[in-house]
């Protein structure tokens, strides 16, 4: 199906303008390469332009960060092609595009990417077959209908790393270990609540762990499980309840105090705390914990930059200690990587005044 | 001994659930507004909650209906601080401004 767009425009026509749509993949790099070496091959003068597109509105202050990492993207993507053009004449364009509007699907991204090419005379879209704009889902397969109902000739580019439709379908071993992983957890709770002594609650249990499994494993796991690191992580954790248990009994009393006390001095401040670790499980055990733990309250998470209220300044005193921060990161990444600077020393928080933004 | 000792366990954790249960009930009461009592209306509770549930497990004793109580007080512990969450962020969605403590000269009449 995607041979059409292959042949139209990838050989037949020499391209000497293209279109490098970017986000932030593994093989961007790759992607940024392959177009312009195939492009040096075909003409000798090339103008490369590179876009990003926004699924935002630039202007909101939640996208704001989005578009500076655009931006840094791009910048970094023309040092890129400088460097493998070396002596050969490559002229670099760059744009950020849906910067006043949003874009939402892959149509809009093929209409936005069709009105650049017809403003500047494009040849040939390069796309990168990890080519994911915004935090959408995987979308590959239906931009490049997309760009083909537009009109626009592409190719994509060959990289090493197999493109993550593939990757989904099933890589053998993973599949195997999300099976596995997701059987034994389900099987464990159907015996926690059952009995495990009585062979009927084995059998059913053993049913029931494996229909789960089965239909669900893709769905709990939406990382790669590893052998070694997560039934480590599994025993940190045990290690982190009691110690989040500690903290939760401490705060509970300093809030108490506070509360009980017929002046009630309480100070509510709004804070910004930019934390550093991943997206997903370990920030979602995180704001979990600094909701849990009483005085801080977690209002918003976007991405890695928490918006938390906090009730008291020694809760947000401890909050801008990051002792929270530096527990999960040891949960998560182990010893090593938990003897990081506070937030209050790499400068990450902030305290906003009544307002939201 | 052994059966003195878990009676007044059983006695404490009771007390100490019904007073962080208390302090969050006069929490809700008496703070200013939407953000800092979800601070109290849910965590104060959990550890209310989580306390009694604890003198429930200890008054049980050893059988199987024990277990349903900690993974009971498993659940609590991750549903509420989301609960708590959700409200903070739907409040901060619908444009509500936090209380600050200058606002307390005019903010008196809410």
């Amino acid at each position: 199906m995607s041979n059409d767009g292959h042949q139209e425009g990838g050989f037949a026509v020499a391209a000497d303008r293209l279109l490098v749509p970017l986000s932030d993949t593994v093989t961007v790099r790759q992607t940024v390469g392959y177009a312009v070496r195939s492009g040096l091959e075909r003409s000798d003068e090339l103008e490369v332009h590179l876009v990003v597109a926004l699924p935002h509105e630039a202007d909101l202050p939640e996208s704001r960060h989005h578009t500076a990492d655009a931006e840094e993207l791009l910048s970094k993507a023309a040092n890129w092609v400088r460097e493998d053009a070396g002596s050969a004449s490559v002229t670099v364009e760059t744009a950020l595009l849906g910067t006043d509007e949003y874009l939402f699907g892959p149509r809009d991204f093929a209409d936005t990417f069709g009105d650049y090419a017809q403003e500047h005379g494009i040849d040939l879209v390069v796309l990168d077959p990890e080519y994911q704009p915004g935090a959408t889902a995987q979308m590959l397969q239906s931009i490049e209908r997309e760009l083909e109902r537009v009109g626009l000739a592409y190719d994509e580019a060959p990289v090493e790393r197999p493109a993550r439709h593939e990757r989904l379908v099933g890589d053998g071993t993973e599949r195997f270990d999300r099976l596995f992983a997701m059987f034994w957890i389900s099987y464990g709770f159907y015996l926690v609540l059952g009995d495990p002594t009585y062979w009927f609650d084995l059998v059913t249990g053993a049913a029931v762990a494996g229909i789960v499994s089965v239909s669900l494993a893709q769905i709990t796991f939406t990382f790669p499980l590893d052998r070694v690191q997560s039934p480590i992580r599994t025993v940190r954790f045990a290690f982190y309840v009691p110690y989040l248990l500690w903290e939760i009994v401490k705060s509970n009393l300093a809030i108490s105090l506070v509360i009980l006390r017929p002046s009630m001095p309480i100070e509510p401040t709004m804070t910004r705390v930019n934390t550093r670790v991943r997206s997903g499980l370990p920030l979602l055990a995180l704001a979990n914990s600094i909701t849990l733990t009483p005085g801080t309250l977690v209002v918003r998470a976007d991405d890695q930059r928490l918006l938390v209220h906090t009730l008291i300044p020694s809760a947000r005193e401890g909050l801008f200690d990051g002792d929270l921060e530096r527990a999960i990161r040891f949960v998560f990444y182990g010893r090593e990587s938990a003897a990081i600077p506070t937030p209050r020393e790499r400068g990450d928080t902030e305290i906003i005044g009544g307002d939201d933004q | 001994m052994i059966e003195s000792l878990r009676f007044w366990a059983i006695i404490v954790l009771v007390a100490f659930g019904l007073f962080f249960t208390f302090v969050s009930a006069v929490g809700v009461l008496r703070l200013p507004d939407v953000y800092a009592r979800a601070h109290t209306a849910s965590q104060a509770d959990t550890l209310g909650a989580g306390l009694a549930l604890a003198a429930v497990a200890i008054a049980l004793g050893w059988q199987h209906a024990t277990v349903y109580t900690v993974l009971l007080l498993f659940f609590v512990f991750i549903t509420n601080p989301t609960a708590a969450h959700a409200i903070a962020r739907s409040a901060a969605e619908s444009g509500i401004d936090p209380w600050t403590t200058d606002d307390t000269e005019e903010g008196e009449s809410k």
